[in-house]
């Protein structure tokens, strides 16, 4: 293999280790709000993200499989309400999504 | 989704969603328009006069947060950095409106005639109160990434020696109700225009999105 076609290989090796339940946009969307607040609710996610509910819905269904979210049943008020979380396992899959980016983009 | 995820700009824009509503400019507009009438409140209703200058806008704020923002905006818990910004915004803000309202209490009892006579004009030290006013909510502006605070505190800053320069021309209560009349009037419009097209784009989600929320 000639040392140039090694290194375009190398250099495209950080997009092929990423994570994809994270690197689809509307799910990164969706991370990235959850990631610099506490915890929302279904509403607030949908108006900040812009997306549908059935989008939204879905895409929270995958991120909650993939263990990065958690779905909390709070009181607010007297009534109960849904909250939805990053979990430190979305946490640290979204600080490593971040990280591998930086490096491709750096590296390109 | 086009856009470069930018988390700063994500944060503020979460900061923001409840400011950006139509409802504080409202309230603040009726604090203004509060102030206006103030000395002919105080006049019929002694010190409690207080109470009617700051009671119709909290009650604008706490019930339109329940029943207009919150409904269409849904709920959000922050982090501990926006909680201790909270904290600290909380702190100043008492700290800043009990020495206020110490100084104005001061001067109004006749404590500063001679230094008031002597080194600074009436105007003057309202222009100072107004400058610190404005620096204040300046800063909560600056934590709170709601830059609109800072027009309050400019509408404020500069009404109190706007009124005391005119209280000069005009006598009271036509000082205030000039002053602060207009400057209210004028945050009250812009707010209700603000919060009609917040209704008008944000509607009570249909009952589906309410079963999701309530669990």
């Amino acid at each position: 293999m000639k040392t140039q076609d090694k290194k375009a290989i190398d250099d495209v090796q950080p997009l092929t280790t990423v994570d994809k339940v994270i690197h689809e946009p509307a799910r990164l969307n969706i991370m990235a709000h959850l990631y610099v607040i506490d915890r929302a609710d279904f509403l607030f996610m949908m108006r900040q993200t812009g997306l549908t509910f059935g989008n939204l819905s879905a895409h929270m269904s995958k991120l909650e499989a993939a263990g990065y979210i958690k779905i909390i049943k709070e009181f607010v008020g007297k009534k109960p309400h849904t909250m939805l979380k990053l979990t430190e396992k979305g946490k640290q899959a979204f600080d490593e999504y971040r990280k591998q980016m930086k490096q491709f983009f750096n590296e390109i | 989704m086009n856009e470069i995820i930018n988390l700063k700009e994500i944060e503020k824009r979460s900061y923001r969603a409840y400011f950006q509503t139509g409802v504080y400019d409202v309230a603040f507009g009726v604090l203004i328009l509060s102030f206006a009438i103030a000395p002919v409140l105080r006049d019929v209703l002694g010190l409690f006069y207080i109470l009617f200058v700051i009671i119709p806008s909290s009650l604008i704020i706490l019930l339109g947060m329940k029943y207009l923002i919150v409904p269409r905006v849904g709920i959000v818990k922050y982090g501990e950095k926006r909680e201790s910004a909270k904290k600290k915004m909380r702190i100043i803000t008492v700290l800043s409106t009990t020495i206020l309202a110490a100084l104005l209490a001061l001067t109004a009892a006749g404590v500063f005639p001679g230094f008031i006579g002597e080194t600074l004009s009436g105007v003057m030290f309202m222009l100072i109160i107004g400058i610190i006013v404005i620096i204040l909510m300046g800063f909560i502006a600056y934590i709170m990434y709601f830059k609109n605070m800072l027009y309050y505190g400019l509408a404020i800053g500069i009404g109190i020696p706007t009124a005391e320069f005119l209280h000069g021309v005009v006598g009271a209560p036509l000082d205030s109700l000039i002053t602060f009349g207009t400057l209210g009037t004028l945050l009250l419009i812009y707010g209700l225009v603000n919060l009609s097209c917040f209704l008008k784009k944000y509607p009570i989600p249909k009952e589906e999105m309410s079963n999701e929320n309530s669990g």
